[in-house]
């Protein structure tokens, strides 16, 4: 029997920063994984290790090759300050990929409608990734990021270049000097858009309390439930659903998330904030 | 199942296990400080052959020990060398003697659990490692309930020989491959059951459960429909009220398996293990994430956890209720919280 415990090792092969306090690693498993290399689908997550630290878990922020993932990570824990002091070639551990990520296949043909609030644009990155190398499945494709201030926008040279395949939108709680565009939390910028919610998925990716309100748009906005996904941040410490700490409604994130369908999470008996209601 | 029944005598049954021991690790029920406790067999005197009721803290601390290490690294010159526990010291040969047919049903939910996505090898090795051979009870205690939980007083399954008490002999019920082995390699110590000892003993199973229906605890197979309709009632902020998040019924549970994981390191920084540690889903920390957020603020939102996951959510996911019936949770309480009063207001029953 395999041990699922034991963590691969994997080396920082570069790092920068995105805000002051967040920084995308690229990370590159050393172990022998066959010809398949790393295979993993947008909205997975790892299980990454620093060595003399511990293990937390983490959404796949982008795909460099067969044998490198990218990670955006907040400095906010132990796990992550102690990453935050390491340098390019050090050793790290990954487990991994785990749960059940974007529904990819369904937006072949259709409308594609994110939204994003602070680090949770980290997970759909690495769809927007996927989208741009194959443009054509998808149909519109519209991005609406909020974050807390200019400063903490993820990902500000990329944007740049998403533009160019997708529309983007961009909303900041607090603005500064130079800021020119929208102020305000992230549903103030569906007042942008028009979409057909018949024919698009909404994807969203955020601290619970503003997928409590994207949640309660959407549905105003009369999206079906099975047209509108999320993906929920929970404690996925073990990532084989043994240690419980991420259920929901006894449902297991790590299994079955973090990208949950909207029905699914309507029909929870544990009622949690991101359902909106 | 009687095709397969057996009995020996209580100084057959002593000398088996002294056979036992020479062989296997084995695991039985001692006194230590004026309680049963499950501990590993040196001197085959100390075996408690019966005893009443059940041991305080169920036989997962030996298959999900409160504290373990899942592997140990060391930090060299920029690599790291991992050393994993489990091969380097893999589970020895196990007996577990003495178990009841509630803790049995526990391990089958452990099992169970531990690999229906992935396989937790330590938990399973050991289960794969060992021999069960259960006790029935000789009394029911005034919190079991093992009668409305399916579990007992005879056991569902899940074990390799299960030993039925009756005057000075032992009626022995043969569930495995395993268990038949130990029958046929110790010929000599077995006669065959008659009708009149099987029928002794559905005689003192009756008993068992007669004693047990006077709590008028609702069949837990029955609650599935009305818990899930009861998720807002009232009623979960009344043991709001009276818990303590103490977290002692999740650690006397025979199926409570959460655990944290974290790393404890050396002074050195060089060296470290990664360490798992049973957790309790009455704990504040339980669901908190690094941002801060806790997802079970409300101490009753932390009850029904609990509760809905051994009647609610582990139907959804392991196709079985995780309740066992042993009534642990109810002896340990310390403000009395009675799992079966619970079921009872659920269900709209009164206590007889």
């Amino acid at each position: 029997m395999k041990n699922p415990y034991i963590p691969e090792k994997a080396m920082i092969e570069d790092f920068r920063d995105e805000t002051p306090d967040t920084r995308t690693f690229r990370i590159r498993i050393l172990s022998q994984r066959g010809s398949k290399g790393f295979q993993f689908s947008p909205g997975q997550f790892i299980e990454l290790t620093v060595f003399g630290y511990g293990e937390a878990p983490f959404s796949i922020s982008g795909k460099v090759d067969d044998c490198s993932l990218e990670i955006t990570v907040r400095r906010i824990g132990t796990v992550t300050r102690a990453l935050f002091k390491k340098k390019v070639g050090d050793i790290v551990g990954i487990r991994g990929p785990f749960g059940r990520g974007w529904p990819v296949e369904k937006l072949h043909g259709k409308d594609t409608l994110i939204i994003a609030g602070g680090l949770g644009l980290a997970p759909l990155r690495s769809l927007i990734q996927h989208i741009m190398e194959n443009r054509k499945s998808f149909g519109r494709v519209i991005l609406l990021y909020g974050a807390r201030t200019p400063m903490d926008l993820l990902y500000k040279e990329e944007i740049k270049e998403w533009r160019g395949f997708i529309e983007v939108h961009l909303t900041v709680d607090r603005g500064d000097e130079s800021w020119r565009g929208r102020v305000g939390v992230v549903t103030v910028l569906f007042d942008e858009i028009s979409v057909d919610p018949q024919n698009t998925i909404a994807l969203q990716c955020g601290p619970p309390i503003m997928m409590h309100f994207v949640s309660k748009k959407l549905k105003q906005l009369g999206f079906p439930d099975e047209n509108i996904y999320l993906s929920l941040e929970r404690l996925m410490k073990c990532g084989m659903g043994f240690c419980g700490k991420c259920t929901v409604s006894g449902t297991y994130v790590c299994l079955y998330g973090p990208v949950f369908c909207y029905s699914e999470i309507r029909g929870f008996v544990e009622k949690i904030p991101e359902a909106g209601v | 199942m009687n095709r397969d029944t057996y009995k020996i005598d209580r100084e057959g049954l002593r000398t088996l296990i002294g056979y036992m021991i020479r062989e296997y690790r084995v695991i039985g029920p001692v006194m230590r400080g004026g309680s049963v406790s499950f501990e590993r067999i040196g001197d085959p005197s100390a075996l408690l052959l019966n005893y009443r009721g059940k041991a305080l803290l169920p036989v997962k601390k030996f298959f999900l020990p409160p504290r373990e290490v899942l592997f140990e690294y060391e930090i060299l010159n920029g690599d790291v060398k991992i050393k994993d526990r489990l091969s380097a010291s893999p589970p020895e040969k196990t007996i577990l003697f003495g178990v009841r047919a509630c803790d049995i049903a526990g391990l089958e939910i452990m099992k169970k659990t531990f690999s229906r996505h992935f396989e937790d090898p330590y938990v399973l090795s050991r289960l794969e490692n060992t021999i069960v051979i259960g006790v029935m009870c000789d009394a029911a205690l005034p919190t079991c309930f093992c009668y409305q939980a399916d579990t007992g007083p005879l056991p569902r399954g899940g074990f390799d020989m299960f030993l039925v008490p009756l005057d000075d002999y032992y009626l022995v019920d043969v569930g495995s491959r395993k268990g038949m082995e130990i029958v046929l390699g110790n010929k000599d110590l077995f006669s065959r059951a008659s009708p009149g000892d099987i029928a002794l003993r559905d005689s003192k199973v009756r008993e068992l459960i007669e004693a047990m229906k006077k709590s008028n605890t609702p069949r837990l197979s029955t609650l599935y429909d009305t818990l899930i309709k009861s998720y807002e009632s009232d009623l979960w902020s009344d043991y709001a009220e009276n818990c303590l998040s103490c977290g002692k019924c999740n650690f006397a549970c025979p199926t409570c398996y959460c655990f944290d994981v974290h790393d404890e390191v050396d002074l050195s920084l060089k060296r470290g293990a990664r360490v798992r540690e049973w957790d309790s889903c009455h704990f504040l920390s339980f669901t908190r994430v690094a941002s801060g957020e806790i997802f079970r603020k409300d101490r009753s939102s932390r009850i029904k956890q609990r509760i809905y996951h051994k009647l609610v959510y582990s139907v959804n996911d392991i196709g079985i209720i995780s309740c066992v019936g042993c009534g642990r949770c109810i002896e340990v309480c310390p403000t009395s919280i009675d799992l079966r009063e619970v079921m009872r207001r659920i269900m709209g029953v009164r206590a007889l």
